[in-house]
């Protein structure tokens, strides 16, 4: 047997153990893949079901008279007047009618908790976006309380014995009895999106959270992109390589790993105790965030400053341009993607940040919709951690409603920074 | 065997001339082929009409030193060729001729370099100026990721070279004419720059170059990524350049620097070894090493 043919026959024998570690390898691969695909999809699944009903809103239809001499109006009415006038009144009077008979004290507390104590500023609006209807009768859908809606959507459930129901017999026989009649029906839920958080789950909205994060993501982003871009560029580009700056670099990492925390700390003692800042404002928020937000976009911008081919700079460099025109004209342009999806990364991280939040009061109740960067307002992160918290039945569905929210949000944003990468990507 | 003849050779130079230094080795592989002994580079390293004249030049970078003791001036409007074999310093010494070597921290240099009879690496001297002044072609052809226009403007733009629009188009088309390129590329000046062919790319650098009007261009290894037929392009431009150019180029085809340079200089592991007219170098070395390279019994 010649060398040549000895070594075939040993590689031979060997072929079907490698084959087999391959195979084996690449089936541990998929089914790490699976593993982590599963969890997403029971995360998203468990969601996203908790989350619908809450996009839908129960309303109880009911004709309510506008009686000028009870409500003190009449059709020339300043706003204050009408601001000022009791609306519970003409709703109460429209449930006393529909089921009259309610005579107990208690009893008609049941009654009139059927619809939300939002109702009357329902009817409020209503008015004052037309006085003209003050001394009509009008049938308007009212939204109902969070325990008529529970019912509706079938929380709460009907065959179990009184005592164990929230809702006992008598309100539920007034639901029953207003759904045969087809006076209840389902809309979609605008208010989630249009009004401010709420102690009333039927009146809580997700829009104070989502102009808060979003003011709180402007400062981050105003505060963060254009300093962490600076500190990059110098330090790639222009810092001598000397102690000073290795001992920069491994700050600006060690930062990247300091509990996000510890900045909310930060921020408590330096910004609101030391420069008496607004406390639960964006702009703190806005600072704070910035602050945790640095390292990722320096490293991230960075590594792809790093990532640009030495070729180009030379090309530059070698027609005589400064050091300043080859990276303003050539590196930034080239590195540009990179830096944009740190950023966004960054920005990402950031939107998903809650530590350092409650450190500086951006736990609030907040009812009031933030206008600027100074109002008191929570973010969206915050504001799932505080209906998580609630009592209510009706917050567990606005919880994953929020969370729906900011994972649309998160996974707009990942997919900006793609197509922004695909888009300033050059080939050469 | 070879020390012992090695030394006693050392000790017979050390009689009359104390310049001498053998050639340290770096690895122990190169031994063989140097057990030569170098005292001083062989050839007539002077012109009369000196452009570039640089003198007792050492680079180092960092604890290495790459660049030995080089003396060689470039001649006004003449093309001299660099060779040597890989790692030679060839190129070394080429980037210290725009102070390209800059950019590389670790890197320092001392002698002398003089360009038009002024150091360039005089304190007062911008490097950017410099490099106006000194172009460079790099070895694989990199153009911007820009248009083909925006390429070749963009050296008259950074340095303000025209006042207005069309005086920009002319010297976009003019150097582009020069270059060879213009007639391929007239319809398509504004399409990326990268999706040109590799030979093309190279000339639509050396348009670039050509458009900011240096005094010099240095081109290291300019067709070393290329096809023949892009390569003789390019050796073909290089013979219409140096009518108005001094060129220095650095190649590691003879055959290339016997066809393109009037001059060549033969570098070996940082040392200059010798120096003269391209038809002696090739046809009759007068240094040991460099026949032995030209000859193909190394490289």
């Amino acid at each position: 047997m010649s060398d040549a043919m000895k070594n075939t026959a040993i590689v031979k024998s060997g072929l079907k153990k490698r084959y087999l570690k391959e195979k084996i390898f690449k089936s541990a691969g998929i089914v790490s893949i699976a593993i982590a695909f599963m969890f997403l999809l029971v995360l998203l699944t468990d969601v996203i079901t908790k989350a619908i009903p809450a996009f839908t809103q129960t309303q109880l239809t009911l004709t309510v008279t506008l009686d000028a001499e009870d409500l003190e109006l009449n059709q020339e009415s300043s706003i204050e007047d009408i601001m000022a006038a009791d609306f519970r009144q003409p709703i109460r009077e429209a449930l006393r009618a529909r089921f009259d008979g309610v005579t107990k004290r208690n009893d008609k507390k049941q009654l009139y908790s059927l619809v939300s104590i939002g109702a009357e500023y329902q009817l409020r609006d209503l008015v004052l976006a037309d006085p003209a209807l003050i001394g009509q009768s009008i049938t308007v859908d009212f939204i109902a309380d969070d325990d008529v809606d529970a019912v509706i959507k079938n929380a709460i459930d009907r065959s179990l014995p009184e005592s164990d129901r929230r809702v006992k017999d008598l309100k539920l026989s007034w639901i029953e009895s207003m759904e045969a009649s087809g006076e209840i029906s389902t809309a979609f839920n605008w208010l989630f999106f249009s009004a401010g958080d709420s102690r009333e789950p039927e009146l809580a909205g997700i829009k104070g959270a989502i102009l808060g994060s979003f003011y709180t993501l402007l400062v981050t982003l105003a505060l963060s992109f254009p300093v962490a871009v600076a500190a990059a560029i110098y330090l790639e580009e222009f810092a001598p390589k000397n102690r000073f700056i290795d001992f920069i670099e491994i700050n600006i990492n060690n930062l990247a790993a300091v509990p996000s925390i510890v900045f909310g700390l930060l921020g408590l003692a330096v910004f609101i105790n030391f420069f008496s800042m607004p406390r639960s404002a964006p702009l703190i928020g806005g600072i704070v965030l910035s602050l945790m937000t640095l390292p990722t976009i320096i490293i991230a911008s960075r590594s792809a400053i790093k990532a640009v081919p030495p070729s180009l700079r030379e090309a530059a460099l070698g027609l005589g341009a400064s050091k300043m025109q080859t990276v303003f004209h050539h590196v930034l342009p080239a590195a540009l993607p990179g830096i944009l999806t740190g950023t966004i990364i960054g920005m990402a991280q950031a939107l998903g940040e809650t530590a350092p939040l409650l450190m500086i009061g951006m736990v609030a109740f907040i009812v009031d919709i933030p206008q600027s960067i100074g109002d008191p307002s929570t973010v969206l992160p915050i504001q799932v951690f505080l209906w998580a918290d609630a009592p209510e039945r009706g917050f567990l569905e606005k919880t994953s409603a929020a969370i729906l929210v900011l994972l649309v949000f998160l996974i707009s944003m990942n997919a900006i920074a793609i197509k922004l990468r695909k888009k300033f990507e050059k080939k050469w | 065997m070879v020390i012992s003849m090695m030394n006693e050779r050392v000790a017979e130079l050390n009689l009359g001339i104390d310049m001498t230094q053998e050639i340290k080795q770096n690895g122990p592989d190169d031994s063989g082929i140097l057990d030569v002994t170098y005292s001083e580079t062989v050839g007539e390293y002077q012109c009369k009409d000196a452009k570039f004249s640089t003198r007792d030049v050492n680079v180092y970078y960092a604890n290495n030193q790459a660049i030995f003791d080089v003396n060689l001036d470039v001649g006004r409007n003449e093309v001299i060729a660099l060779i040597g074999p890989s790692g030679c310093g060839k190129s070394t010494f080429l980037r210290c001729l725009n102070r390209m070597n800059d950019t590389i921290d670790i890197c320092r240099i001392d002698g002398q370099i003089h360009l038009d009879g002024q150091d360039i690496y005089a304190k007062k001297q911008d490097p950017v100026l410099l490099r106006a002044r000194v172009g460079m072609v790099f070895q694989k052809p990199n153009p911007f990721p820009k248009s083909i226009y925006d390429n070749v403007a963009y050296g008259p733009r950074i340095h303000g070279l025209t006042k207005n629009k069309a005086e920009l188009d002319d010297l976009v088309e003019d150097a582009l004419i020069k270059a060879g390129l213009f007639d391929e590329v007239k319809d398509r000046l504004h399409g990326p720059g990268t999706g040109l062919s590799g030979g093309q790319q190279q000339r639509l650098c050396i348009a670039r170059t050509i458009a900011v009007q240096p005094e010099v261009i240095l081109m290291d290894e300019p067709a070393s990524a290329l096809d023949p037929i892009a390569t003789a392009k390019i050796e073909e431009l290089i013979n219409e350049l140096k009518e108005n150019y001094t060129i220095v180029i650095v190649t590691h085809s003879m055959q290339q620097a016997a066809r393109v340079s009037q001059r060549t200089a033969y570098f070996h592991m940082g040392r200059l070894i010798e120096v003269g007219d391209t038809n002696q170098i090739f046809t009759n070395p007068r240094h040991e090493l460099t026949e032995k390279y030209i000859t193909g019994r190394f490289g």
